[in-house]
C-alpha cells in the first residue's frame, strides 16, 4: 500500500522553478532517501510533504488523503530538523510532549509514550535538561524522540546529521536506520551526503535542479546509474570519465581515446550511432593496476589497457588511491588499489580496463544501452 | 502559504490601520493645515499663503529660531566635551565602573518637568543653591534665569547636564570597538597620550560624535518644557523655544492653521540643519 | 607619577558623580525642611517635617495623578509588548502582502519629527470628542515603531526551524509568537517594556494639549500646572510634588540600572 504519493508536484519562487514535475510513490515502511546537491529541491519536497512549504501544483497524498492544502497539524506527519528545532527554554520532557499536549492527548498516553521513546532513545536521564546542556548526540536524539511520540504515519528527516562530527555522525546513521527497522514507519530522509544515501536508503531519488534523475535500490544506481550526474554523484570516490568516440572494428564496437582503446559489450552500444562521441565512466575501484614489469600484457588495439605515469599515491590505510596521467596525452584519471604492490609517483603502470564495469554516456549525459532501465 | 498570508495579514493589520491614522493621516492633515485658518470652533476657511506668509514675517517664530541657535551652539560642544571626557575616563580599568556609569546616566531617567523646576530651584537669585556656593567662595550672585544673555545658556548647561548620561553610553559603546591591536600598535609607534587621543581614539568616534551632534541638535529644535517651567520664553523672549511658540498658538491662541505651519517649519529646519551638519562633518573629516 | 594620575582620575569622577547626584539629594532633603530652611545647601535638615507634603496633597490631586500616570503608562507598555510583538513577528517571520510597504513606512515614520503631527493630532483627538479622556492619553500610543523595528530586529535572528517545530506540534502563529517566541525575547522584551514605559511615565507635552480636566492630569502634567500656577507657593512644596513622580523611577532604576541603561541608550540610538 502507498504510504506517500506526490503526483506532478511542482514548486516556484517567483520565476525560478525549484521542483519541476515530481512523480513518487513511497511504499509503506519504506526508507526512501532525496539525495541531491544544494538546489536540488530535496529540502522543499521534504517541506511540501510536512505542509511547511505549499505545493505550486500538483497533489501530495499521504495514505490517499489528499493533504495537499493542510496545514502541517492536520497531515499526521514529524520531522526531525537539520538544527533539531529545540524549545530552548523548556526541558527535554517538555520538548517531547508539547506536541501531544496540543493534541489534547490524555496525560497517562503522554507519559507512556514519552518513556517509552526516552527509554529507547537513552534519553531517560536527560528528561529535566535543557537543549543547551545536552550534547550535540544528545540533541538529535531528542529530535528524533519528539518525532517518535507522535507515532505519526511519515518520518521526515531534513539533513538531520549534518550538524554532528564525522564520528558521530556514523554512529547516528546506524542508530537511525536501526530505528526505523524496528518502528516500520514510511520514511522519507534528505541528505546531501551519498554515503548516508547508500547505507540508509531502502530505495534512493537523485535529484538534481529540481528534478528526478534516477530512483532505484542504492546497488542498482551503484551498479546502473542512468545518465553522468548519477554515476558521478554516486560512489567513492567518485568515477573516472574520459571522452573518446565509438568505432566499428571488425564487427565489434571499440571506444577510442588518447592511450586506450576498449572494445566494450555489445549490449551497452545498442543505442549509439558509430563514430558518436562518448563519455565512458570507470569506478576507481574497478580498475586493476598491474605493475610495469609485468609486461605479458596484450597490446592489441582493444584490449582495455592503458599506461599511466603516477603523479600521486593517497594512503588511506586499508587502500590507496593512484592518481596517474594517462600515456599518449590522455586524461588524470585515478585508481583505488589495496596496499599490496603501491606504485611510485613517476612510475609507469598498466592499468586494465574490464569491458564489463565500462558505462558509457551520450552527449547529453544519458546512459548508452540503459535507456529502458530508467525508473 | 495561505494560512501564513491569513495569519501575516491578521497580525499586521492593525498595525498597518494605527499608521494609516496616525501617522499618515497627521502628516498629510499637517500639509493641509498649512492652508486653512481654524480655531477648532468655526468651521475651517481656506487662507492661501497666509500662514506661510505670515510665519516668514513673524518676528517671534524667528527669535524662536535664533534663540534655539543660541542654545545648540552652547549645548552642542557641551555635550560633546563632556560626554567624550567622562566616557574615556570611564574607559579605563576602574573601581565600581557600573555606580559610576548608573551616578551619570541617573538624570537621563528623569522627567524633564521634574528637573526643569528642581533647577530653577538651583538658578533661582536671592536663594538658588548655585548663587548660594557663588558667595560662600566670594563672588556676586548672577541672576541666572532673569538676565537675557544668561537665561538660553544656564537652560543649555542644564539640558546638558540631563543628557551627557545617554551620550557618555554611545561613547563608552564606541571605544569598544577600537581594537586592542590598533591601541597597541600607536603605543609601539611611541606616540604620547594626547597623540593616541588625537590620531586614533577621536578618529575612530566620529560615528558617535555624529550621532551626539544629530540627536542633540534634534533635541535642541525640541526644547519646550524647560523654557515653559522655568522662564515662560523669557526674559524679553529671550528662552521662547519654537515648539513653546508652537503650543501657545494652537492651546492658547486656538490658530491650528498657524500651529501646524509651525510644525511643518520645524520639520524642514531640522532636515536642513542634520542634513548640512552631515555635510560639513563629512567635508572636515575628507580634509 | 602614576598614583599621582590615578588619585586624579577619581577625584575628578567623585566630582562629576556628586554633580549628577547632589542635586537630587538636595531635592528630597528640602522637602522635609521647613520653609526658613529649604535654601540651605546642608542635605540633613535641622527640623524634620511632613508639611511639605501635606500642603502638596491638600492642594491638588496627586493621588489621582499617581493612579492615572500608572494606569496610562502599564496600559501603553502592555499594548506596545503585545500588538508592538505581534506586528513584529509578522513583519519578521510571514510573508503578506504589503509587508515590504508595511516596513517601509514605519522607517519612513521614525524620520518624521513629532512636531510636525502634533497639530493634526491634535486636532483629531478634538474632533473624536477624546479631550479629557484616558483614549487621549493611551490610543496614540499604542503602538512604536522603535520597538516594532527593534523587536522585529530581533525575532530575525530565531531559527527557523523553531517556527517549523511549533508549526508541527500544532501551534497557531499567535500561540508560536507567545508561547516560543516571548520565553526567548526576555531581554528585548525587558529593553522594550521600560523605554516604553519611561517615555509614557514623563511624556508631558501630548497630556497638556490633550487633558485639562485636573482629574484626569497625568503626574508630569499636575506638577508642570502646580508650579507654574504658583500652587506650590514654596520650594519645598514645589519639589515635595516633584518627588511623587521621581521616587518610584529612582527605585526601579536603582534595582534595574544596567536594564534602563541599555534600554534608554538603545531606543535613542534607534529611534
Amino acid at each position: 500500500m502507498p504510504s506517500v504519493t506526490f503526483e506532478h508536484v511542482r514548486k516556484r519562487f517567483g520565476d525560478s522553478t525549484v521542483v519541476e514535475d515530481f512523480d513518487l510513490v513511497v511504499a509503506d515502511g519504506e526508507l526512501l532517501v532525496l539525495v541531491g546537491g544544494s538546489g536540488s529541491g530535496k529540502s522543499t519536497i521534504l517541506r511540501m510533504v510536512a505542509g511547511l512549504e505549499e505545493v505550486t501544483s500538483g497533489t501530495i497524498r499521504i495514505d490517499q488523503r489528499d493533504v495537499t492544502a493542510l496545514p502541517p497539524r492536520e497531515r499526521d506527519v514529524a520531522m526531525v530538523f537539520q538544527d533539531y528545532g529545540l524549545y530552548p527554554h523548556m526541558t527535554v520532557r517538555e520538548n517531547l510532549s508539547l506536541g501531544l499536549r496540543l493534541r489534547k492527548i490524555p496525560r497517562q498516553e503522554i507519559d507512556r509514550r514519552v518513556t517509552w521513546a526516552a527509554g529507547m532513545l537513552g534519553l531517560a536521564s536527560l528528561l529535566d535538561r535543557k537543549p543547551k546542556q545536552l550534547s550535540g548526540g544528545q540533541r538529535q536524539r531528542v529530535a528524533m524522540g519528539r518525532a517518535m511520540v507522535r507515532e505519526p504515519k511519515v518520518f521526515l528527516f531534513d539533513e538531520p546529521l549534518s550538524n554532528l562530527d564525522a564520528g558521530l555522525r556514523a554512529q547516528m546513521r546506524i542508530e537511525i536506520g536501526g530505528l526505523q527497522r524496528r518502528l516500520k514507519t514510511t520514511t522519507i530522509y534528505v541528505t546531501h551526503d551519498q554515503v548516508e544515501a547508500m547505507t540508509l536508503g531502502d530505495r534512493i531519488v537523485v535529484l538534481a535542479d529540481g528534478r528526478i534523475q534516477q530512483i532505484g535500490r542504492p546497488i542498482d544506481l551503484y551498479r546502473a546509474p542512468v545518465n553522468r550526474f548519477v554515476a558521478g554523484f554516486i560512489g567513492t570516490p567518485p568515477m573516472n570519465f574520459v571522452e573518446g568516440t565509438l568505432r566499428e572494428n571488425n564487427g565489434q564496437a571499440v571506444f577510442i581515446t588518447e592511450g586506450l582503446s576498449i572494445g566494450v559489450p555489445r549490449e551497452k552500444t545498442l543505442t549509439a550511432n558509430p563514430t558518436q562521441s562518448l563519455t565512458l565512466g570507470i569506478r576507481p575501484e574497478d580498475l586493476r593496476v598491474e605493475s610495469s614489469a609485468a609486461q605479458s600484457v596484450d597490446d592489441g588495439s582493444s584490449a582495455g589497457v592503458l599506461r599511466g605515469r603516477v603523479v600521486l599515491v593517497e594512503r588511506l590505510g586499508g587502500t590507496s588511491h593512484v592518481h596517474f596521467d594517462v600515456a599518449g596525452g590522455g586524461s588524470r584519471m585515478m585508481a583505488s588499489v589495496s596496499n599490496d604492490r603501491l606504485p611510485i609517483v613517476g612510475e609507469t603502470i598498466v592499468v586494465r580496463v574490464p569491458p564489463e564495469r565500462v558505462h558509457l554516456f551520450g552527449a547529453d549525459g544519458r546512459a548508452i544501452g540503459r535507456t529502458a532501465e530508467i525508473v | 502559504m495561505r494560512a501564513e498570508q491569513k495569519s501575516g495579514s491578521l497580525m499586521a493589520g492593525p498595525y498597518a490601520a494605527f499608521l494609516l491614522v496616525f501617522a499618515v493621516y497627521p502628516i498629510a492633515f499637517a500639509l493641509v493645515l498649512v492652508f486653512l485658518q481654524w480655531d477648532l470652533v468655526t468651521v475651517p476657511t481656506f487662507a492661501g499663503a497666509n500662514n506661510i506668509r505670515l510665519l516668514l514675517h513673524d518676528g517671534r517664530f524667528w527669535r524662536a529660531v535664533a534663540n534655539t541657535f543660541v542654545f545648540l551652539s552652547i549645548h552642542v560642544p557641551l555635550q560633546i566635551v563632556t560626554a567624550l571626557a567622562l566616557a574615556l575616563a570611564l574607559n579605563r580599568q576602574l573601581a565600581g565602573r557600573s555606580f559610576w556609569r548608573a551616578a551619570f546616566f541617573l538624570p537621563v531617567v528623569i522627567s524633564g518637568a521634574v528637573v526643569a523646576i528642581l533647577w530653577s530651584h538651583l538658578y533661582a537669585t536671592d536663594v538658588g543653591l548655585i548663587n548660594r556656593l557663588l558667595v560662600k567662595i566670594g563672588l556676586s550672585p548672577v541672576p541666572w534665569l532673569t538676565d537675557p544673555r544668561t537665561a538660553m545658556p544656564a537652560i543649555a548647561v542644564m539640558v546638558t547636564w540631563k543628557n551627557v548620561g545617554f551620550y557618555v553610553i554611545i561613547y563608552l559603546a564606541g571605544l569598544q570597538y577600537i581594537p586592542r591591536s590598533c591601541q597597541e600598535a600607536i603605543e609601539i609607534e611611541g606616540a604620547s597620550a594626547w597623540q593616541r587621543f588625537r590620531y586614533l581614539t577621536l578618529p575612530s568616534l566620529l560615528p558617535q560624535t555624529i550621532l551626539v551632534v544629530t540627536l542633540s541638535t534634534i533635541n535642541g529644535f525640541q526644547l519646550f518644557i524647560e523654557p515653559y517651567v522655568m522662564t515662560g520664553g523669557g526674559p524679553l523672549r529671550r528662552t521662547y523655544s519654537v515648539v513653546l511658540y508652537l503650543y501657545n498658538n494652537a492651546f492658547a491662541y486656538q490658530k491650528m492653521g498657524y500651529a501646524a505651519t509651525i510644525g511643518v517649519a520645524l520639520a524642514l529646519i531640522i532636515g536642513i540643519v542634520v542634513f548640512a551638519q552631515r555635510r560639513l562633518i563629512g567635508r572636515a573629516e575628507a580634509l | 607619577m602614576k598614583q599621582l594620575r590615578r588619585i586624579a582620575l577619581y577625584a575628578g569622577l567623585t566630582i562629576a558623580a556628586i554633580t549628577f547626584i547632589y542635586p537630587f539629594l538636595w531635592m528630597a532633603s528640602a522637602t522635609f525642611k521647613p520653609a526658613a530652611e529649604a535654601g540651605s545647601l546642608a542635605l540633613i535638615p535641622h527640623d524634620i517635617t511632613l508639611d511639605n507634603y501635606r500642603t502638596m496633597w491638600a492642594r491638588a490631586p496627586f493621588g489621582r495623578a499617581l493612579v492615572n500616570s500608572t494606569f496610562v503608562a502599564t496600559t501603553i507598555t502592555l499594548a506596545v509588548l503585545v500588538f508592538g510583538s505581534m506586528t513584529a513577528y509578522a513583519m519578521a517571520r510571514l510573508n503578506f502582502r504589503g509587508r515590504p510597504a508595511l516596513n517601509a513606512a514605519t522607517i519612513a515614520v521614525l524620520m518624521v519629527p513629532g512636531q510636525l503631527t502634533l497639530i493634526p493630532l491634535y486636532t483629531l483627538i478634538v474632533q473624536l470628542g477624546w479631550i479629557d479622556t484616558y483614549a487621549a492619553l493611551i490610543v496614540p500610543y499604542l503602538f512604536n515603531a522603535t520597538a516594532i523595528l527593534m523587536l522585529r530586529q530581533f525575532f530575525l535572528q530565531i531559527p527557523q526551524s523553531l517556527i517549523d517545530s511549533a508549526r508541527m506540534d500544532g501551534m497557531s502563529e499567535p500561540r508560536i509568537l507567545f508561547t516560543i517566541f516571548w520565553p526567548l525575547s526576555k531581554p528585548v522584551l525587558s529593553i522594550v517594556a521600560i523605554f516604553t514605559f519611561m517615555g509614557a511615565w514623563n511624556e508631558v507635552l501630548w497630556p497638556l494639549l490633550v487633558v485639562r480636566e485636573q482629574n484626569l492630569m497625568t503626574l508630569p502634567q499636575l506638577l508642570t500646572v502646580f508650579a507654574l500656577g504658583g500652587g506650590a507657593g514654596t520650594v519645598g512644596v514645589s519639589l515635595a510634588s516633584a518627588m511623587v513622580l521621581v521616587v518610584p523611577v529612582v527605585i526601579a532604576y536603582m534595582f534595574l540600572q544596567r536594564n534602563f541603561i541599555e534600554s534608554m541608550a538603545g531606543s535613542g540610538i534607534k529611534g
